[in-house]
């Protein structure tokens, strides 16, 4: 869609209200980015943040349990919900005649959440959690190796040391005190934002709004958050695996600067440059020039209240060979910088990505309410071509030689089947 | 309840607004592709998909692999050696290119912001005339997916999808071996395999689309410009076999020792997408396993907690259809899971289905139509498919006016013709020497078990 004002809004509960008007389809996506992650779990309840997202779909005061879901397929809605280190986010993208009722269900769980928590809710969600996290983690290849990578780059202890997911260990120990302590504190108007983006009339989506979460009490004031800083990383720590894996492969992570400066853009394009796809530095090095690696990927989780993080992966028969070309690619980066058609082309598919990621009613939602909650700027989500293009080469080498120098990383070694 | 609280009663919503599927204009570049354009205002990312009739289904055979090869070698450049050159060219523009093929077509797909359509369609047109397809790249490809069928082994989902096509269609089908080919078939692919099969696409028989917001883009010239005169000379590739899956009882257990779960597959034939009960068994497959309140949902997942979700739906391919209903459950609990799942597939055809669950999953599948065709992607890929299919540019509107024209009864019906809750083939890709016995147990069909390779 072009570019349309956006209507913002806050109650007098403190739930921030931000509505885009766009018309190319009859949908209305309505997000809600809770200010709560797992940055915010206390030793021993790690995975908490990410339980109580499931219980979200249990049931409230009004709504029965199951029946979060069943009113939402019944109307053909892609709904869901995800858990980061950062935030909590609910989200449900409904034919624009169910706008209100995706808001009354919203404002039900944010307002009554506790009077639908059981312990047999709690016991049965669990065991999906854990089920969840045998699915994608523990029996998957390689599949703790970014849990294994951050438990190596923060010290233990620090908000961003363990991820979402939790411990099996700490998932068995939480108790429905828990949970509703959690939604006490966490689950405040004040501690949300609400996005509604789509075939809708803003002035009426506004008053909606009001008269949905408008009755909700405030809630109290959100607890300090602990600080989330790193730096750079100095020195490599590595550590050697032998799960069974189909074959060899080297994991690295890199720190990278908190996103909302110019430095993350420019970090980020940094990390494109190394290893974003089969144009990417080290994919042409290592994949088809020295063929040490049969296949490499390089990514960047933007983090806000904490360092964001680099992560480039590769698989290949030999994992020493590849940390040492790793080395010496990211030596020459570092020191030469990137050369002009690298960057531009890096500028050209940052705006591509923006178009795809601004494209849909559901993921414009998603951003404006990831802007609002994390920069205080919803808008901030239409200038990221802009602020793409805005980086020089100059300022990439920068950050190359300060944040993906050679000799600070963290990294696995996967040895390969026996 | 909480003070200060103050909640309305629950809205009810009014009728969900009428929306079409895209209406697409077709032509044809003289002696070449069909094509088919759509403009979708607003849809500033465009979308290009060209369906060649060149899908695994057409590989010569011992060749099996080499359809797979061909689509990752055209993304490689036009020029031996070139490297970088063409994925440089396509970003510097903020384009994509990717190429892919299944058992029906090899696809290619172009994304580009519509302002530099025209410059990335010209790099387009070079790529699908003068590939390189050069030995040096193909040698390498062939080492790289090597190395992914390990990759897609290692995967318990992906494990047991090979392995279901394996045991349910004769070895003589070519659906029954894995679409990029395996080990042995893949080692020896060479490049001349590989230009051979690319020499012998018929560009007659290709469709080409394009959508996005196309005003002041004349995209029909634009195509017309990249593909004309695009000709090939190599001999015709072999028609695909149209052999059937055999739906029978049995449960086939994949060693993979040391799984703490176990991913469970159970399989059917189904007739292909064109057959009137099609849209039927989309629903039926919905009121099993479409979404969190589905059948297989609501007691593996909301009652038991035995997994993180099932799931069921019908795998399209050319010739026919396959149900499948699949997900991974606790190790523990596998022979259980199994028994629950049985008993939610023999419950459609013993108890039918209610009228509530049957307009749910109606309105789930017909009523998430715009969003799930929300972008030029998505719209141009479907285009692509149903014409790689033989099925018609009405296809996408017929099948969703099928689904709302849809009865309980007629659901319940289409389930009891199509598929015999007593003739599942299962798959269980865990630790066999945890969940064997158990399975035995169950007594519902013979045990076999594969080895880990």
């Amino acid at each position: 869609m072009a570019e349309q004002p956006l209507h913002e809004h806050t109650l007098g509960n403190g739930l921030r209200v931000v509505v885009c008007e766009d018309h190319v389809v009859p949908l209305a996506a309505v997000n809600i980015w809770y200010g709560v992650g797992s940055r915010h779990e206390r030793a021993g309840r790690t995975g908490l943040a990410h339980l109580f997202e499931h219980l979200m779909f249990q049931g409230s005061a009004n709504v029965a349990e199951g029946e979060h879901a069943a009113l939402l397929e019944s109307a053909g809605a892609a709904f869901n919900a995800s858990t980061s280190f950062e935030r909590t986010n609910y989200y449900e993208t409904v034919p624009v005649s169910h706008l209100d009722l995706a808001l009354w269900l919203e404002a039900d769980r944010m307002g009554t959440l506790p009077a639908a928590l059981t312990q047999a809710n709690l016991d049965n969600q669990r065991d999906v959690v854990k089920n969840e996290r045998r699915q994608r983690y523990d029996n998957q290849p390689y599949g703790t190796a970014f849990e294994r990578l951050c438990a190596l780059t923060f010290p233990a202890g620090h908000p961003y040391a363990h991820t979402p997911i939790g411990s099996m260990e700490d998932l068995d120990a939480t108790t429905l005190e828990d949970c509703a302590d959690f939604f006490a504190t966490w689950y405040a108007p004040g501690n949300a934002v609400l996005s509604v983006v789509g075939d809708v009339d803003p002035e009426k989506t506004l008053a909606a709004v009001e008269r949905y979460f408008g009755g909700l009490p405030a809630g109290p004031a959100k607890p300090p958050s602990r600080p989330g800083e790193l730096g750079p990383l100095t020195g490599v720590r590595e550590e050697t695996l032998d799960e069974d894996v189909p074959s060899p492969a080297y994991f690295a992570m890199f720190t990278l600067p908190i996103d909302g400066g110019d430095d993350v853009e420019a970090a980020e394009l940094a990390v494109e440059i190394l290893g974003g796809g089969s144009g990417s530095r080290l994919y042409d090095r290592m994949v088809r020039r020295d063929e040490i690696a049969t296949e490499v990927w390089a990514g960047v989780t933007r983090l806000a209240s904490g360092q964001s993080l680099a992560i480039v992966d590769a698989i290949g028969p030999e994992p020493d060979k590849i940390a040492a070309v790793l080395d010496e690619e990211l030596e020459r980066f570092a020191a030469d910088g990137p050369d002009a058609d690298e960057a531009a082309r890096a500028t050209a598919q940052a705006e591509r990505g923006f178009l795809e990621q601004t494209e849909t009613v559901t993921g414009l939602a998603n951003a404006l309410s990831q802007n609002a909650t994390q920069f205080d700027d919803p808008a901030r989500v239409f200038t990221a071509p802009g602020r793409a293009a805005a980086v020089t080469g100059d300022a990439i080498k920068e950050m190359a030689g300060r944040w993906l120098a050679p000799g600070g990383r963290t990294a696995l070694t996967y040895g390969g089947a026996s | 309840m909480t003070s200060g609280l103050d909640l309305q009663p629950r809205p009810v919503p009014g009728p969900v607004p009428a929306w079409a599927f895209p209406a697409a204009d077709a032509g044809r570049i003289p002696a070449g592709p069909g094509t088919l354009r759509c403009d979708l205002p607003g849809r500033r990312l465009a979308a290009v998909r060209l369906v060649l009739h060149a899908g695994a289904g057409r590989e010569p055979g011992d060749l099996d692999g080499v359809a797979t090869l061909a689509a990752r070698a055209l993304m490689e450049g036009t020029e031996p050696g070139g490297g970088t050159a063409l994925t440089a060219a396509f970003e510097r523009i903020g384009a994509s290119l990717y190429a892919a093929a299944d058992l029906t077509a090899l696809r290619i797909a172009l994304d580009v912001p519509v302002t530099r359509l025209d410059a990335a369609l010209e790099l387009f047109s070079s790529v699908v005339r003068r590939p390189a397809l050069d030995d040096a790249d193909i040698r390498r490809l062939v080492r790289e997916r090597l190395e992914e069928i390990a990759q897609e082994d290692a995967d318990p989902g992906s494990r047991a999808m090979r392995e279901l096509r394996a045991v349910m269609f004769p070895a003589t089908a070519r659906a029954s071996r894995p679409t990029g080919g395996s080990r042995t078939s893949v080692g020896t692919l060479q490049g001349s395999d590989v230009r051979a099969f690319y020499g012998s696409v018929v560009p007659a028989e290709a469709t080409a689309v394009v959508t996005g917001d196309l005003s002041g883009v004349d995209a029909d010239a634009a195509l017309t410009a990249a593909l004309e005169g695009w000709a090939n000379t190599g001999e015709p590739l072999p028609t695909a076999d149209r052999i059937m899956p055999e739906s029978a009882a049995r449960i086939v257990v994949v060693d993979r020792p040391g799984s703490v779960q176990t991913y469970l597959s159970f399989g059917h034939g189904v007739p292909d997408r064109s057959h009137h009960d099609w849209p039927s068994l989309m629903v039926a497959s919905h009121v099993l396993g479409g979404g969190l309140t589905s059948r297989l949902n609501a007691v593996l997942r909301e009652e038991k907690g035995y997994t993180y979700g099932m799931r069921a739906g019908l795998l399209r391919i050319r010739h026919c259809g396959l149900f499948i209903a699949q997900g991974a459950v606790h190790t523990e609990v596998t022979a259980d899971a199994v028994t629950d799942a049985l008993t939610e597939l023999r419950g459609v055809v013993s108890r039918g289905i209610d009228a509530d669950e049957h307009g749910s999953s109606v309105r789930a599948l017909a009523d998430r139509a715009p969003a799930e065709y929300e972008t030029a992607r998505a719209v141009a890929a479907e285009l692509a498919d149903v014409s790689a299919n033989g099925l018609g540019t009405d296809y996408p509107s017929a099948y969703l006016a099928a689904v709302r024209a849809s009865t309980p009864d007629g659901v319940a019906r289409a389930y009891r013709k199509h598929i015999d809750p007593e003739a599942l083939t299962i798959i269980a890709v865990g630790d066999a020497a945890q969940i064997r016995g158990p399975l035995e147990k169950l007594g519902y069909a013979p045990v076999t078990v594969t080895a880990k390779e």
